[in-house]
């Protein structure tokens, strides 16, 4: 989940509360469902929330929400906007992989230490939520006065007269100086040698043209790995040109409003671009509502209240909505909700409902319990699954529970078997893609490995160590849908100083009693058993398992002292 | 008059003129000390014995102790070097006469500390006197040490269990008080404590004297009852247990020990939460591990480029990578239906995610990251047909997360897993059910955290106070599945849904640390075995 730190002395002051104690507000900010995870270095506040409301990924919008909370901000607030002076032309020569770009200006910005450190921070969070670690979209803030706009054609006509361009190049086709460097470097140059260029070459990795974006003096950005240093912003910065490129248009203008308000919030003017596509022009940033028509019915039903309709309307003008009412189909009551285009989670009106559930406080409603009969029972497996382990339990052994997830070495090598061959265990197994422990890279192909890890693991403790499990095994089987075959299965170990075949038989024919199967154990050759001390377990004339004196050369790889023996069998078996 | 054996032995070897001690009887008797005890007190309970018991102290030497016993004290090693360097006339540098003498170490200080107080010299100021008519041979301290040693055996590797018996044993003479006190006066013996080169504890000891009833019942003659170890079937069927006359035991000693077997603590909860839904009218749901994204993220309104999506959250298989597409067996028009939710949203007003959403990708294999991709197959129909509400249904089984194996977290784990299927369902319905559920497992408060999920809205996160320390504890996620989820399945009433890791449960009801010691292959035996059951 996101985290967002926050200063407190500049929440009081964006709120305009300077009344509020850090408790205070650290309280009201619960009630928002943005939590306290304790405090930086500097005495700023962690908060964290689910990332639904990533317009609260900066103290801007944290206090914007606050504001509505407190009811002194009511409906929705739009920033006024002017005319575009500049224009982000799309040159053809663009990557497909990357082809939409988006942007804002931003004049007469007052930014103090506090303030550039909010912007880079929400700029940062924004990349690692919607931004999808700038795959989607990456953003970059430049200082304006330090770009130099290819001057429009046709002087004295109204409109943009300052283009800049973005477009793909080759990856060595041109050279700037990237932030943190001294060195002017082509793109390709900054994905071996700059460290930020290491952390994202792999986005831009299988590009034929790497994205570029130029002004009249030359490239000054490559996204989304990093800007030129030419353009850097500081605190010193008055005027802000804010661009962003990505695979989906819709995900970069909504960050770009995100950013947009949290900058408006700090007094600074915003101002429209265009975005010259060759076959169609935006204007961005691109502040309008959205609407969403949510009945009075769903409300009260999905919150089990009857609530009027003025309740409703103040409910969602304190959630920070517009809404009036309406009517639809046969005069039913609704209301017809506009929504600020920073709020990136509203879906369906039902996402509308939430926030008058919010604003009417969840915890203040009744809990109870819903009068619908229905009749409950266990599945048939699960039954037989207890049964069997009950029976197990009876016999004395100590019930198991182990992972279903384990090691290539730990199922096949360590008991003498190998995935081809048709005894119980060999089978193919299915896979984990690029495990990060190499001690879980498959599921089981069978359960008694695991619980000869656990004998192993437990050689300090007291004998006799009669251990069982019911669990799961799985192997690969094209004629399964899923092309896995998953079965649970029944392994007993007995260790024990004059453990024998005859010990694990016994138990294995009370087993086959209570279930009322017919036992057959004819010999069988198995690796991880004794020659001539090993059979196959045979119920009701159906194979389903092994049974025999574990070889000693398992035993003492697994640094065992004394012999166990063994069965494992197929659960459905016993059904 | 008939007695059990080893009475009739006690008896006839105790004496009416002198006290013997139980050891010396045990000896003589040849039977085990702690039998002769017990005869004893038998015997006393009837009047033919009597008992008498005394404190006794024992000393013991140290390991220093017997280091000094056979070399000699330091203080005394330090007075002979002064002499030889005629310190007896004129003060000799202190560093000059600890060379000499060839201490070392600790042992230095210990001669230092002692050679004033015992009369043998002065130390001042880096000087050294020797008091000219001290004799060391007769330094009570040496002589105290030497009687010790020699009553120990002279050895000084007894082992502390060796030195115990010589204690218990009458003739040991060092640990009979009388001799003490030849050995040593009690300043000595408090002295030489206090340097630990002795260690003095004390014992009971029991010395047993016929009664005059005992004289007379042995001269009348006394036989010994046969006593028997065990009743055998035998003596049923020849009824020859009526003859004889059963050994007692020690009833309180305890026996070897049985472990047997119990049924994993994790499974009886698993158990305990199964029974009580089952209660509430839930019905249990089944289905694959290893299981298609489309059932796992996709149905559940999961963007494809989510970042839970990714192999860093959820375990992708290898092999097989993934459904061949004449195999996916998804119920027709479904994946159009998921498809659509996905890219345009349902509804009139409804819009869908900016992500891209191919149906290869919900062809992927995964090992299930929760089990609402059961929910998922039970709600389309898929499972057990279409279902009209109303309907409960849950499951208690294993699911797998790509974390990093901590105290707290597993790689699988458990997943409760419920939901109810009904016509207008409200928050309040869902609040209620989860409050009915917890409190089963006494945990009461709960409260409701607004909360976001991609599936559920509206959501929340269930907070609970931990029975024992009363924090509040996050216990569970819960929702309405959202509109997303359930118009593509074909559901058009409502359902609320929620999840848990049993472990949590587990480990808030029997306070557990590290989740590892009890689920896996790393589990601990001992603590499996001596795990209170819970009921």
């Amino acid at each position: 989940m996101p985290v967002v730190d926050v200063n407190p002395d500049e929440l009081r002051d964006l709120t305009g509360h300077e009344e509020k104690s850090d408790d205070e507000l650290i309280d009201d900010l619960f009630a928002l469902g943005l939590e306290f995870e304790g405090r930086t270095e500097e005495g700023d506040l962690q908060l964290e929330f689910a990332p639904d409301r990533l317009d609260r990924l900066s103290v801007e919008g944290v206090a914007r929400s606050l504001r509505y909370q407190y009811g002194d901000d009511r409906g929705i607030y739009v920033p006024s906007t002017n005319d575009p002076e500049w224009t982000i032309e799309v040159d053809e020569s663009v990557p497909d992989e990357r082809p939409y770009v988006t942007g804002a200006v931003i004049r007469d910005v007052d930014l103090d230490d506090d303030a550039l450190d909010s912007l880079i921070q929400l700029q940062e969070k924004l990349h690692a939520t919607m931004g999808r670690k700038r795959a989607k979209g990456a953003i970059g803030i430049h200082d304006l006065t330090m770009l130099k706009g290819r001057t429009a054609t046709s002087e004295g006509q109204a409109g943009p007269r300052n283009t800049i361009t973005y477009r793909g190049i080759e990856p060595a086709g041109d050279r700037f100086v990237p932030l943190d460097s001294d060195a002017e470097m082509t793109p390709t140059e900054v994905l071996r040698a700059h460290p930020t260029g290491e952390t994202y070459a792999d986005l831009v990795a299988e590009y034929e043209r790497y994205p570029a974006i130029y002004d009249d003096i030359g490239l000054f950005s490559f996204p989304p790995v990093i800007n030129g240093r030419r353009t850097e912003v500081s605190t010193d910065s008055r005027d802000l040109f804010v661009e962003m490129t990505g695979t989906d248009q819709w995900t970069i203008d909504r960050m770009c409003n995100v950013v947009c308000y949290a900058l408006d919030a700090r007094g600074a003017q915003v101002e429209r671009i265009e975005v010259e596509y060759p076959d169609r022009t935006l204007r961005r940033p691109d502040f309008e509502v959205t609407e969403k028509t949510v009945t009075h019915e769903r409300v009260e039903s999905m919150l089990g209240v009857d609530l009027s309709a003025e309740r409703v309307l103040d409910l969602l003008e304190r959630s920070g909505v517009d809404a009036e009412t309406t009517e639809v189909g046969d005069d039913e009551l609704a209301y017809e909700v506009e929504i600020p285009p920073y709020r990136v989670d509203v879906l369906h009106p039902l996402d509308v409902v939430d926030d008058v559930g919010r604003a009417y406080g969840f915890n203040e409603l009744e809990p109870r319990y819903p009068d619908v009969g229905t009749v409950g029972g266990r599945h048939d497996r699960s039954k037989l699954e207890d049964a069997t382990r009950n029976v197990l339990v009876g016999l004395g052994f100590e019930d198991l529970l182990n992972f279903h997830m384990i090691s290539e070495e730990e199922n096949f090598d360590r008991l003498r078997i190998t995935p081809e061959g048709d005894v119980l265990g060999a089978d193919e197994p299915a896979t984990i893609l690029e495990p990060y422990s190499e001690d879980y890279t498959m599921l089981r192909t069978w359960a008694l490995p695991s619980l000869l890890m656990v004998l192993e693991n437990n050689t300090h403790r007291a004998y006799p160590q009669d251990l069982a499990e019911i669990g799961l095994a799985a192997r690969v089987d094209g004629s399964e849908d899923t092309g896995v075959a998953e079965r649970r299965t029944v392994a007993g170990v007995l260790a024990r100083h004059d453990a024998s075949y005859e010990d694990a038989k016994g138990r294995l024919q009370a087993v086959a009693r209570n279930f009322d199967k017919d036992l057959e154990t004819p010999a069988t050759d198995h690796p991880t058993f004794i020659d001539g001390r090993a059979a196959e377990v045979v119920l009701d004339g159906e194979r389903a398992g092994v049974i025999g004196e574990v070889h000693p050369e398992v035993l003492v790889e697994h640094d065992l002292e004394l012999p166990v023996a063994a069965f494992e069998f197929r659960l459905d078996a016993l059904e | 008059m008939r007695l059990p054996e080893s009475q009739v032995a006690v008896l006839q070897a105790a004496s009416a003129n002198e006290a013997q001690t139980i050891e010396r009887l045990a000896e003589e008797a040849d039977l085990k000390p702690e039998t002769v005890t017990g005869a004893a007190f038998e015997l006393e309970s009837k009047g033919l014995l009597d008992v008498a018991e005394s404190a006794e102290e024992t000393v013991e030497l140290t390991e220093e102790g017997r280091e000094y016993a056979g070399e000699e004290l330091p203080e005394v090693r330090l007075y002979r070097a002064a002499l030889d360097a005629g310190a007896d006339e004129t003060p000799a540098q202190m560093g000059q006469i600890i060379g000499r003498s060839g201490l070392e170490g600790p042992a230095v200080d210990i001669a230092l500390s002692n050679y004033a107080r015992k009369g043998y010299g002065t130390i001042e100021s880096g000087e050294i006197t020797a008091t000219p008519d001290a004799d060391p041979d007769s330094d009570a301290e040496a002589a105290a040490l030497g009687s010790l040693s020699a009553a120990d055996g002279g050895e000084s590797g007894d082992s502390a269990d060796e030195s115990a018996d010589a204690a218990a044993s009458a003739d040991s003479p060092a640990s009979i008080a009388d001799d003490t006190a030849s050995v040593a006066d009690e300043d000595t013996l408090d002295q030489l404590e206090s340097r630990g080169l002795v260690e003095r504890s004390e014992s009971t000891v029991r010395s047993v004297t016929l009664t005059d009833e005992g004289v007379t019942a042995l001269m009348e003659g006394v036989e010994a009852a046969a006593t028997v170890g065990q009743l055998t079937p035998e003596m049923l069927t020849t009824g020859a247990w009526e003859e004889v006359e059963f050994a007692e035991y020690n009833v309180e000693a305890d026996a070897e020990r049985v472990d047997g077997g119990k049924t994993h603590i994790l499974r009886q909860t698993a158990n305990r939460v199964k029974d009580t839904l089952v209660g509430m009218g839930f019905e249990e749901m089944e289905g694959p591990h290893a299981d298609a994204e489309f059932w796992i993220n996709d149905c559940l309104f999961m963007p494809q480029d989510h970042p839970a999506r990714t192999h860093w959250d959820q375990f992708a298989l290898e092999n097989p990578r993934s459904m061949a597409e004449e195999a996916a067996d998804f119920p027709e028009k479904l994946v159009e239906r998921v498809k659509d939710a996905h890219l345009n949203g349902v509804g009139e007003d409804g819009d869908g995610y900016h992500s891209p959403w191919t149906e290869e990708v919900a062809r992927g294999i995964d090992l299930r990251g929760h089990t609402t991709s059961l929910s998922m197959r039970y709600l389309s129909g898929h499972e057990v047909g279409e279902l009209e509400p109303p309907q409960r249904f849950f499951s208690v089984e294993k699911v797998y997360r790509n974390d990093t194996l901590d105290p707290t977290h597993l790689l699988e784990f458990f997943q409760i897993e419920g939901w109810v299927m009904a016509e207008d369902l409200s928050v309040r319905d869902l609040m209620g059910t989860f409050e009915e559920f917890y409190a089963q497992f006494g945990i009461t408060d709960i409260e409701f955290k607004p909360h976001y999920n991609p599936y559920t809205e509206p959501s929340f996160e269930l907070f609970g106070t931990h029975p024992t320390t009363g924090e509040m504890v996050e216990i569970g996620n819960s929702g309405m599945f959202r509109e997303e989820v359930l118009e593509p399945l074909g559901v058009d009433c409502d359902v609320m849904a929620w999840g848990l890791a049993l472990e949590r449960l587990l480990m808030l009801m029997y306070g557990f640390e590290d989740i590892r010691d009890v689920h896996g292959t790393l589990a601990d035996l001992e603590l499996l075995r001596e795990t209170e059951v819970l009921h």
